[in-house]
């Protein structure tokens, strides 16, 4: 006992400069605030599962993780490999840096019975640019379980395959939709330029003289309506005439001539699908035959008002293109 | 009138764009489909066993199922040079079942060795057979049948560490007979 204490002593006096330097060094720990593991379940893994670790890291705030010193992702041990490894920096704020590490790691380890296997630690350091701490994050130990029972007692062979993947076809599908959908575009660009020049079916269209009346109608009843509004001119004469030289020249290009109040019967016995509308055609002439020549121009204005002529204009359309 | 004629171009324009565009897109979809029949034909050939050759630069599904014509007929030297060729170009699913197809054929040829006491020749392809499983479970970690063959080759010739063997079981024969590779076929309770 004696002879010990007296060893003992040299040895206490060589170390305590050294106790001395390591007391005004700022103490290791302190540095690393906490490490904390998020892992799987513990149990229930089979050989060539995948285990995704995350380690927490907290330090305080001049150091930093030394990116040397992650591991490399490669086999640990000859039944482990280490598949990932991901490094977050989750920034500086009140005096601490933050890290979030992902380890993902794969495990073949072929058990006969369940069995506790265990990660190990990963060393990591941490630098504040002088000093360098090192850290670990802690290991993990979980239970694998076995594929298969140890002595086949089924109907199957112990030494039975899983049976091969056979080669599958390319696949043709998206391909060939996208040749449909180019045909699609296709003919609906040759449509588009079809209706577009008046070719095939789409030639009459362009022939529609009561189209364009309804559309002349309202812009120039739109128009005069302005102009009214602003100027407080009275009555909205340019406008309405405007509107009833559209659908004059309308008739006009309907019949192939011009069309006067005393043509209206072979007008209409020509065009048989407009008597539908006969009264307020005859209408229309006799309020056009007051604003041109009568005495009372703004009669037309109580005669059709101008929702009436629009009204009027639009039934006409409809009567052309064969709707009404 | 102005408007108008501005409109009246605007659609000959937006037409004709979209169909240069529809041509373009159709001539490609067309050379592509043309392509993919041509090399489902031969994937079809040689799922029925024609040998037909298949180039270096192939696409994938067509040396994958090369790679099988060749593995179900036990010709592995030229099957391994079509492997690493698919893991340099494939996707990853067909490479990790190419790496499985490939090692189910090896395990098959070392079981039959083994049934015949055949056991050197069988060693070193149950290990190519792991090592191929394992590569394909890297691939695809949710690969269930590469799992289960991994496990029946593991039983056959197990892995061991390189210094210590604390931690692993040795399984029945094995630990019987003292030979750290010794093939074993379990049959029955240790």
């Amino acid at each position: 006992m004696g002879r010990s204490a007296r060893r003992l002593v040299p040895c206490l006096a060589r170390l305590l400069p050294m106790a001395a330097l390591l007391l005004a060094a700022p103490p290791v720990g302190a540095q690393l605030r906490s490490v904390e593991l998020y892992a799987p379940r513990p149990f229930g893994h089979v050989i060539g599962d995948t285990l995704a670790l995350s380690a927490e890291i907290v330090l305080d705030a001049p150091f930093r993780l030394d990116p040397a010193s992650l591991p490399r992702p490669r086999a640990l041990d000859y039944w482990l490999e280490l598949a990932n490894v991901r490094l977050t920096n989750g920034g500086a704020s009140d005096g601490v840096q933050r890290y979030t590490l992902d380890l993902t790691y794969q495990t073949f380890y072929a058990p006969l019975e369940p069995k506790r296997l265990t990660i190990p630690a990963v060393p990591l350091t941490a630098t504040d640019g002088t000093r360098q701490v090192a850290i670990a994050v802690p290991p993990w130990s979980f239970l694998m379980s076995p594929l298969r029972e140890i002595v086949a007692t089924g109907e199957s062979t112990p030494m039975a395959l899983r049976p091969d993947i056979a080669p599958r076809p390319v696949a043709t599908a998206s391909t060939q939709r996208g040749l449909l959908a180019a045909l699609g575009g296709l003919v609906a660009g040759l449509g588009l330029l079809a209706w577009q020049m008046g070719w095939g079916p789409f030639g009459r269209r362009r022939d529609r003289p009561f189209a364009r009346a309804a559309r002349e109608v309202r812009v120039a009843l739109a128009a005069s309506a302005r102009s009214a509004a602003s100027s407080t001119a009275p009555a909205s004469a340019p406008g309405q005439r405007a509107a009833l030289l559209a659908l004059h020249r309308a008739f006009d290009a309907t019949a192939g001539k011009g069309v006067f109040a005393e043509d209206l019967p072979d007008f209409f016995r020509a065009h048989p699908a407009f008597t539908a509308a006969e009264a307020e055609v005859r209408r229309l002439f006799a309020a056009s035959r007051h604003l041109f020549f009568g005495e009372n121009p703004l009669e037309i204005a109580r005669e059709f008002p101008p929702a009436g002529l629009i009204a009027l204009a639009r039934r006409l359309r409809a009567i052309e293109r064969g709707g009404a | 009138m102005r408007l108008r004629i501005g409109r009246d171009r605007l659609i000959l324009v937006a037409s004709s764009v979209l169909m240069a565009a529809s041509l373009c897109a159709g001539g490609i979809f067309t050379a592509r489909l043309i392509l993919d029949r041509a090399a489902n034909a031969d994937i079809a050939a040689l799922a029925i066993g024609h040998d037909i050759p298949v180039a270096a630069e192939a696409r994938p599904e067509l040396l994958f199922a090369r790679l099988i014509f060749l593995t179900t007929r036990d010709r592995f030297d030229e099957a391994q040079p079509l492997m690493n060729r698919l893991a340099a170009t494939g996707t990853p699913r067909i490479v990790a079942h190419a790496l499985y197809d490939l090692a189910n054929g090896r395990l098959r040829v070392a079981i039959s060795h083994l049934e015949s006491n055949d056991v050197d020749p069988a060693v070193p392809l149950v290990r190519l057979a792991k090592e191929g499983y394992r590569r394909a479970l890297t691939l695809d970690p949710g690969f269930w049948d590469a799992k289960y063959n991994l496990d029946v080759a593991m039983r056959l010739v197990r892995d061991f560490p390189q210094i210590e063997s604390s931690g692993e079981e040795i399984p029945p024969e094995a630990a019987k007979r003292l030979w750290t590779d010794l093939p074993g076929v379990p049959r029955g309770l240790p």
